[in-house]
């Protein structure tokens, strides 16, 4: 039996400015999970050590963490939005398949979000056992990023969507396939490295007017991006054999564009890695933040080559209508400047406090 | 038939939409109405230098805060995830036509919840005409967030020009665009003094409770005495077909708005007794019972809305079950599973007629429709049904009850289809005749055909019997030619020839008599 795939509507704009705001917004929802993820972890382990200073640490990453939370949905809405607008016909497709999954996804992060709230609302008098909430949020992020990798590696692979005529109750998952395992641990080895690095920037943000705590956090922070980078070694290795054969070879010398994104991608994670060594925070950072978009471009390409058999972007028919586009991009520009704005005055409200 | 469905069939996607939703819409107009009371609130504390308003008013902040950015935000993802999960055809398509639509309310979504924490976080440490300005940019993106979702939600019941141009412009400013807008933010408005109850009620200072009961019942009142002319606005601006559901044709619609009449008049009654006769009374029940009556309304508005959209998803473009109304033709001709991408039989033989029937139930049909679920149960609305019974109506089911969708399918897939249902799910036999060898009164066949979808003769949800006690012959035949002058026009015109009319009148008549079980 032929993949089911169903037919795609039409877009109104083509479909690189789409292609374009994805690979914009989905780079800056990674770093942002990467910092949610590095901060639940490294405050739930300080809370748990103990001793003024961790205590101290984990309270104040658990402050920036509702906030973290709620950006990193908003620009998930964004990403999922130019991705279903590409890719509808097989991501609408999955998530039907995985039903029962996809739709527990909000209901596991309501609970982890209030979760968070609580532990840094009620840090004091928690005490100990705000281990409990914080580690809470944790397994449901683990748990959502689970269902994600999921849906997102079942949307490549419609020969096995037939599975569903078998099981139309939404409770399929994508654990059969060769990838999928290995693409998980390798999404959050990097994304806790990441997140590590994350929370050293925060060290180093708090250092001058609280030296013990930023020393403290970098320290952590480091130790975690540093490990889990060396692991990730092992971890990508795996993931990339892992690869159907014709898409791992893209990566070989098969297309120019996914073998240089692989060389850049490598030369920037040794490079972030050495820096890393050396407790160099910033030089990490700087490092590191190109090499999540670059990372985000390979995961593209990666859904290019999988579904290359089928389907390509530019085959989405276009009946063009652009004057919605310059509604997005005035009211972007203005939301940028209010934002920055906001920011400002805040800014100076912590700065005369302090 | 685009998409794989997601089968349960004993609980129904609309039930699990209409849950989800309703929380939702819930919050949102609060976080919308909300904004802006928090703005007015601050600027009661500061011009009467009260530092117990201005306490208030930040701890109602953070509570504003964990309420409408965790419970609404993520419940705003959940309608999304759920709708395409439930109708993944329609989402995508409402996906594409607006996706920059989208996108710009994403803008105002970021610029939302970047305002929301600056207010609350810098309470009491920012000057306070910057923190006013703050207030007012928070609830300026909320609004415009409410108008961007506003018109792609009423696109899906008055699509107006669109259809004609598929420009996105006439698909936004659609013809319920603005009576919809002004409706939903007198609610909003509304809802920002009802969840303010809430807060007041742990007020445990009296003099500032009572203030705060004061101010917020003001709110109540002025928004639900606005939201009236709104919704009658609305109400006019809704498409003729859709009005004639709510102004009776459909019992769950009424059910609905009844439920959403009383509550919007136990609200106003709770308010005006606390705000002008008995503010000192202002307890944590009065202020819960409100809430749920405000919870009620909102239901009630969002359930008949949703409803009265029917036999569509999208007006005059989609049927709720996904089939273009373009396409239906060419599928009455030539049939719907070889089209469909996800049926799992393709071909029908006499030996697969309920199986092939069950494809169609679950492609056609479960859009709707439960097996033995709480909502629009599937197995009592047709087990009286006798198999031609079920084929004649299947042949004509949308110009009997517009809100049901045309039967998409070719004669053989309707017979599969009424094989599925009186065989499969109900175990009786599919003989082409009445089953009964031929002693049969022929007005219960056309009883059958006719009536059985909504009406038994006794028993059941609504028996036809104890409304016909004390009629004779004559009125019953003379009813059966005016059925849509009765009670309001809440029925169809029976259409059929005078022989069948005669036959039924008679067999109703006998029934009546107790000759006919």
């Amino acid at each position: 039996m032929n993949a089911p795939i169903p037919s795609p509507d039409t877009l109104p704009v083509a479909w690189n400015w789409l292609q374009g705001l994805l690979m914009l917004m989905f780079p800056l929802h990674l770093l942002l999970m990467n910092a949610m993820l590095g901060f639940t972890a490294v405050s739930l382990y300080a809370r748990m050590k103990g001793g003024e200073t961790d205590e101290r640490l984990a309270h104040e990453l658990a402050k920036a963490l509702p906030v973290l939370i709620a950006i990193a949905i908003n620009f998930g809405v964004a990403a999922l939005l130019f991705l279903q607008v590409l890719f509808g016909q097989f991501f609408f497709t999955s998530s039907v398949l995985m039903a029962v999954f996809w739709l527990s996804v909000p209901l596991i992060l309501i609970v982890a979000y209030y979760a968070a709230y609580l532990y840094d609302f009620r840090f004091a008098t928690l005490g100990k056992r705000g281990a409990l909430p914080i580690a809470l949020t944790l397994i449901g992020f683990l748990g959502i990023a689970f269902i994600y990798t999921n849906n997102n590696t079942l949307m490549l692979e419609p020969q096995r969507w037939v599975a569903y005529f078998s099981n139309r109750g939404g409770t399929m998952l994508n654990t059969g396939s060769a990838a999928t395992w290995p693409r998980y641990l390798h999404f959050m080895t990097g994304g806790f490295a990441a997140g590590g690095l994350f929370v050293a920037l925060f060290g180093r943000f708090k250092e001058r007017r609280d030296p013990p705590l930023g020393a403290r956090a970098v320290e952590l922070g480091m130790n975690l991006f540093t490990t889990l980078t060396l692991l990730q070694i092992a971890v990508g290795f795996w993931f990339f054999i892992a690869l159907p054969r014709t898409v791992m070879l893209l990566f070989l010398g098969g297309s120019v564009t996914a073998t240089a994104l692989l060389a850049v991608g490598l030369t920037l994670a040794l490079a972030a890695l050495a820096a890393g060594f050396k407790r160099s925070v910033v030089l990490s950072a700087a490092l590191t933040i190109p090499l999540v978009f670059v990372m985000a471009f390979m995961r593209d390409a990666v859904r290019t080559g999988y579904l290359k058999p089928f389907f390509t972007p530019d085959m989405l028919k276009v009946a063009p209508e652009y004057s919605p586009v310059v509604l997005f991009f005035i009211t972007l520009m203005a939301g940028i400047v209010t934002i920055v704005w906001m920011l400002r005055k805040t800014a100076r409200v912590y700065r005369t406090i302090i | 038939m685009n998409y794989p469905v997601w089968y349960l069939p004993g609980v129904g996607g609309g039930l699990l939409i209409a849950s989800i939703a309703i929380l939702h819409v819930f919050i949102s107009h609060f976080a919308v109405g909300g904004g802006l009371y928090l703005v007015f609130a601050e600027r009661k504390g500061l011009r009467e230098k009260s530092r117990a308003i201005l306490d208030f008013t930040r701890s109602h902040a953070k509570f504003f805060l964990l309420m409408t950015v965790v419970a609404g935000g993520v419940t705003g993802v959940a309608i999304w995830f759920i709708i395409a999960l439930v109708h993944p055809g329609a989402t995508s398509l409402l996906i594409h036509i607006f996706v920059l639509g989208w996108a710009t309310e994403w803008v105002f979504f970021l610029v939302e919840i970047v305002a929301i924490f600056v207010y609350f976080y810098t309470f009491g440490k920012m000057d306070d005409r910057t923190h006013q300005i703050v207030g007012w940019i928070y609830f300026l993106a909320a609004w415009f967030s409410l108008l961007l979702i506003n018109g792609i939600i009423d696109f899906m019941l008055t699509p107006g020009a669109w259809l004609e141009n598929g420009s996105f412009w006439s698909g936004f400013f659609n013809p319920l665009f603005w009576p919809s807008l002004v409706f939903r933010t007198a609610v909003a408005c509304m809802f920002a003094g009802v969840y303010a109850f809430l807060t007041t009620s742990f007020l445990k200072d009296e003099t500032t409770r009572r203030t705060m009961t004061l101010f917020s019942g003001k709110w109540v009142l002025v928004s639900w005495l606005a939201a009236i002319p709104c919704g009658i606005w609305y109400y006019a601006s809704v498409p003729p077909p859709a009005r004639t559901l709510i102004a009776g044709a459909s019992p769950t619609i009424q059910r609905a708005l009844q439920a959403g009449f009383w509550s919007l008049i136990i609200l106003a009654l709770l308010t005006l007794i606390l705000v002008v006769l008995k503010p000192a009374r202002h307890s944590r029940p009065v202020a819960l019972f409100v809430f749920l009556s405000a919870f009620v309304f909102m239901g009630a508005f969002e359930w008949s809305r949703e409803a009265a959209r029917r036999p569509y998803v999208i007006n005059q473009l989609m049927y709720s079950n996904g089939v273009l109304q373009a396409d239906v033709a060419g599928l009455q001709k030539n049939g719907f599973l070889p089209a469909a991408r996800w049926a799992n039989l393709k071909e029908i033989h006499e030996e697969n007629l309920p199986d092939a029937g069950k494809e169609l139930f679950i492609l056609q049909c479960y859009a709707c429709h439960t097996i033995g679920g709480v909502n629009n149960d599937f197995l009592a609305r047709t087990r009286t049904m006798s198999y031609p019974a079920m084929l004649a109506y299947l042949r004509t089911i949308h110009d009997k009850r517009y809100f049901m969708p045309p039967f998409a399918g070719n004669d053989q897939e309707a017979r599969a289809l009424a094989a599925f249902v009186v065989k499969g799910l109900h175990g009786k036999e599919i003989g082409e005749g009445t089953g009964t060898g031929g002693s049969r009164d022929p007005g219960e066949d056309v009883f059958e055909e006719h009536c059985s979808m909504c009406h038994t003769l006794r028993g059941g949800g609504n028996p036809l019997l104890p409304k016909l006690a004390g009629w004779d012959p004559q009125r019953i035949r003379h009813a059966l030619d005016m059925l849509d002058k009765l009670k309001g026009g809440i029925m169809p015109p029976l259409k059929a020839p005078p022989a069948d009319k005669d036959a039924l009148a008679g067999f109703l008549a006998a029934s009546l008599r107790g000759g006919s079980k």
